[in-house]
């Protein structure tokens, strides 16, 4: 209780275990590295959307902290083991899965699952131990393969895709981990936890954007982010995408959507089950949608689809995929990549055969794919300086699908994130929301609320990502907790009191999380990370855009996390 | 009974939470008496409950642990009951089970199941009705095997005709 309380639990609590114990002199592919499987005191009860779980590594991607949260059903289940996390060091002999039941932990070898895909990995456990309920998170072939890009996949469809989680589980020969939780939970206080609870659900049903999220989940963006001129668009050369009714969220809802799909005890159901021909699955979500249509020039939305289905059934990053392939098309157009440099494919804007072949060699590391499975930063060491420039990266992720030039506190956001670009550390979607007003009171500036200004972004940022650290902790999903505003301190300190039993105050959850924030950059500082990785590649600073609402903008980076630094009392 | 409409049903399980929550104040979905089936590989998520059935195979108990209650629901008294498990062999859809030395089975909450005011999409209804719907077909399509893999045959065989209506929308 001593141990997690200043953390909450989930990435929080991760993060804590990480500091104290690894060696950080490890390679994070080796048996040595630590892989942490976390959840937190909220997780799988009545909270709204409790239903994430995180996975940390020192990650063999970046070299620095390495976590992805996803949501669905396994950390629900993981709860009723009883177990707050499970930490993987050493590594394997032989491909085996790890058991948790009420009769126990063990691991259970099964090289007959050798580069099986999710879901055939997910029923064959299943059926193997006799129990349709059970849940599955597992690697797919890229994880096996140690595609450092490479990830988990739990539910089905819901997947920890960031800083390559799955090849770390590769490398310890672990494919998969299956829970079936029989210990009940006790909740302090029933009545005020319920009361607070239905509290946070009344609010997130009332909110403006229910139905539209019901609808069509974070494909709304697809729309969302052209209008606004800053959907990438043939690798971020544009903002505008001219076919985007073709791609958009509203067709996928209208054509292939056949219902809606929802992660545990969710009152959104934001997620969509599609059947297109052959091909049925769960999703996809926006990020998954945009690097497989206008980041990579294609406008064939099936196609999209069959690859979203088959890259979650891979196990493989659909942003850090996205951004190779859209990497090595920028630089072909360009001339400075020829088809000789990738085993003599000629890779065109939306070439849907040289997109396959590309994934199908990374998975089994064939070919050039040895090279493109250590990620575009990492591939573009052996070509020009050029080409090294054109890969969109921070501190060694790849970017997601949000023009920076339009949107500054994400921006801010990517440059100083902890596991490298990213917007989920921040997700300061308040900065699209125009309250002007609510910018002043609590940012200091109504500039806060203006996305194009980078006035107030440092303030922003620094109040959301102690949010959306909170949503880890507590392990709900952000675009609840975060974009619908709807989780805050008090809220937080009242359910984990209610929760526990054990008292806390908003005040010291806000300060728990400014501690784990600074915690997570002593993690980098340890891996070796200094302060001059904190911005965003040279496009960004110097290249506007010149089409759409967002022409002409760039990026003040130096500004932004200057003032950024200066709030967290950082050197 | 409750009607369960499988195009609506998301797989969110907060029927499951919901009612292991209000039967036990605590966070024991094992303990819940409507069981949501997740069929990752068909896209098929499907909560199973007690139905009522014709045949009522969960009785005669032979020890009188199980009776009819007002509502057509079954009543189960831990008093009289042994935990001979006839009943939880005998069901075919997997809807009555022993956990944790007690018969599990949904009572309708007495006519205000929570599962239903849980349920945000439409897919559980409580429907209270005198005809009582037949569970023959499944007596024999389960038989012999334990409660979760009867709901997982009974959700796949429910699934069979939503997922025909999915191919035919293209």
């Amino acid at each position: 209780m001593t141990w997690m309380k200043p953390v909450i639990g989930g990435r929080a609590a991760n993060s804590k275990r990480l500091l104290e114990e690894l060696d950080f002199a490890c390679d994070p592919l080796g048996p040595e590295n630590m892989l942490i499987f976390g959840i937190g005191p909220l997780t799988g009860t009545l909270c709204p959307a409790s239903a994430y779980y995180t996975v940390t590594a020192r990650s063999p991607l970046t070299g620095i902290l390495g976590d992805s949260a996803a949501g669905g059903h396994f950390a629900a289940e993981m709860k009723l083991t009883g177990f707050d996390q499970i930490i993987f060091t050493g590594a394997l002999d032989t491909l085996s899965y790890l058991l948790i039941t009420a009769e126990g932990v063990d691991f259970v070898e099964c090289p007959d699952l050798t580069l099986k895909s999710i879901t055939e990995t997910t029923c064959a456990v299943r059926k193997q131990q006799h129990d349709p309920a059970i849940q599955v998170a597992a690697i797919g072939p890229a994880g096996e393969n140690v595609v450092l890009f490479s990830t988990i996949v739990s539910s089905g469809n819901r997947v920890n895709g960031r800083t390559g989680m799955g090849a770390v589980m590769g490398s310890k020969k672990v494919k998969a981990i299956a829970v079936k939780g029989s210990q009940p939970v006790e909740i302090a206080d029933p009545p005020r936890f319920l009361s607070e609870a239905r509290a946070l659900e009344q609010h997130i049903m009332a909110h403006p954007e229910y139905s539209k999220r019901h609808h069509m989940g974070t494909t709304m963006l697809m729309q969302d982010l052209n209008n606004i001129g800053i959907l990438p668009t043939n690798h971020f050369q544009k903002g505008v995408c001219p076919y985007v009714e073709n791609i958009s969220g509203e067709t996928l809802a209208r054509t292939y959507k056949v219902k809606n799909k929802s992660c545990f005890n969710c009152p959104v159901h934001c997620s969509r089950y599609i059947t297109c021909h052959e091909h049925q699955g769960e999703g996809p979500e926006f990020e998954t949608l945009c690097s497989f249509t206008s980041r990579i020039g294609n406008e064939d939305l099936e196609y999209a689809l069959k690859m979203s289905i088959a890259l979650n059934q891979m196990g493989l990053d659909s942003i850090s995929t996205g951004e190779v392939i859209g990497w090595i098309m920028e630089c072909q157009e360009k001339g400075l990549l020829t088809p000789e440099d990738v085993d003599g494919l000629s890779v065109h804007w939306g070439d849907t055969h040289a997109i396959s072949t590309l994934i199908e060699k990374i998975v089994n590391r064939a070919g050039i794919g040895a090279v493109l499975a250590e990620g575009a930063w990492k591939a573009s060491e052996r070509f020009s300086e050029k080409a090294r420039d054109l890969v969109m990266q921070v501190k060694g992720l790849d970017i997601i699908c949000g023009d920076p030039r339009g949107i500054k506190a994400y921006g801010l956001t990517y440059a100083i994130s902890s596991r490298g670009a990213d917007h989920l550390r921040a997700e300061p979607y308040f900065e699209l929301t125009n309250r002007k007003k609510e910018a002043l009171r609590r940012f200091g500036t109504e500039q806060a609320a203006n996305r194009l200004a980078e006035e107030g972004k440092a303030a922003l940022v620094t109040y959301s990502e102690k949010i959306a650290l909170l949503c880890d902790a507590l392990t709900m999903c952000k675009n609840i907790g975060l974009c619908m505003d709807v989780l805050h301190f008090d809220s937080a300190a009242t359910l984990l009191t209610a929760a526990t039993g054990i008292s806390y105050t908003p005040q010291q959850v806000e300060t728990s999380m400014e501690k784990c924030i600074t915690r997570d950059h002593l993690i980098n500082t340890r891996c070796g990370m200094t302060r001059d990785a904190d911005t965003l590649p040279e496009r960004f600073l110097h290249e506007p855009l010149v089409e759409g609402p967002t022409a002409g903008s760039t990026v003040d980076i130096t500004k932004m996390v200057d003032e950024y630094y200066a709030l967290h009392g950082w050197q | 009974m409750i009607h369960v409409d499988l195009s609506r049903c998301t797989g969110c399980r907060r029927c499951e939470t919901a009612c292991a929550f209000f039967r036990t104040g605590r966070i024991s979905r094992h303990l819940a008496r409507i069981k949501v089936v997740n069929l990752y590989e068909t896209g098929i998520d499907a909560p199973v409950v007690c139905v009522q059935c014709a045949e009522q195979y969960c009785m005669p108990c032979p020890e009188d642990a199980l009776a009819t209650g007002p509502l057509g629901q079954v009543i189960y008294s831990p008093t009289l009951c042994t935990l001979c498990g006839r009943c939880e062999q005998r069901c075919p859809i997997g809807a009555i089970e022993i956990i944790e030395h007690t018969v599990v089975v949904c009572d309708l909450c007495g006519g205000n199941p929570r599962c239903v005011q849980a349920c945000t999409e439409g897919a559980l209804t409580y429907i209270p009705q005198e005809n009582r719907d037949s569970l023959n077909r499944y007596e024999h399509i389960s038989k012999g095997n334990p409660p979760g893999e009867k709901r997982k045959l009974y959700a796949s065989d429910r699934g069979e005709s939503l997922r025909a209506q999915w191919r035919d929308s293209h």
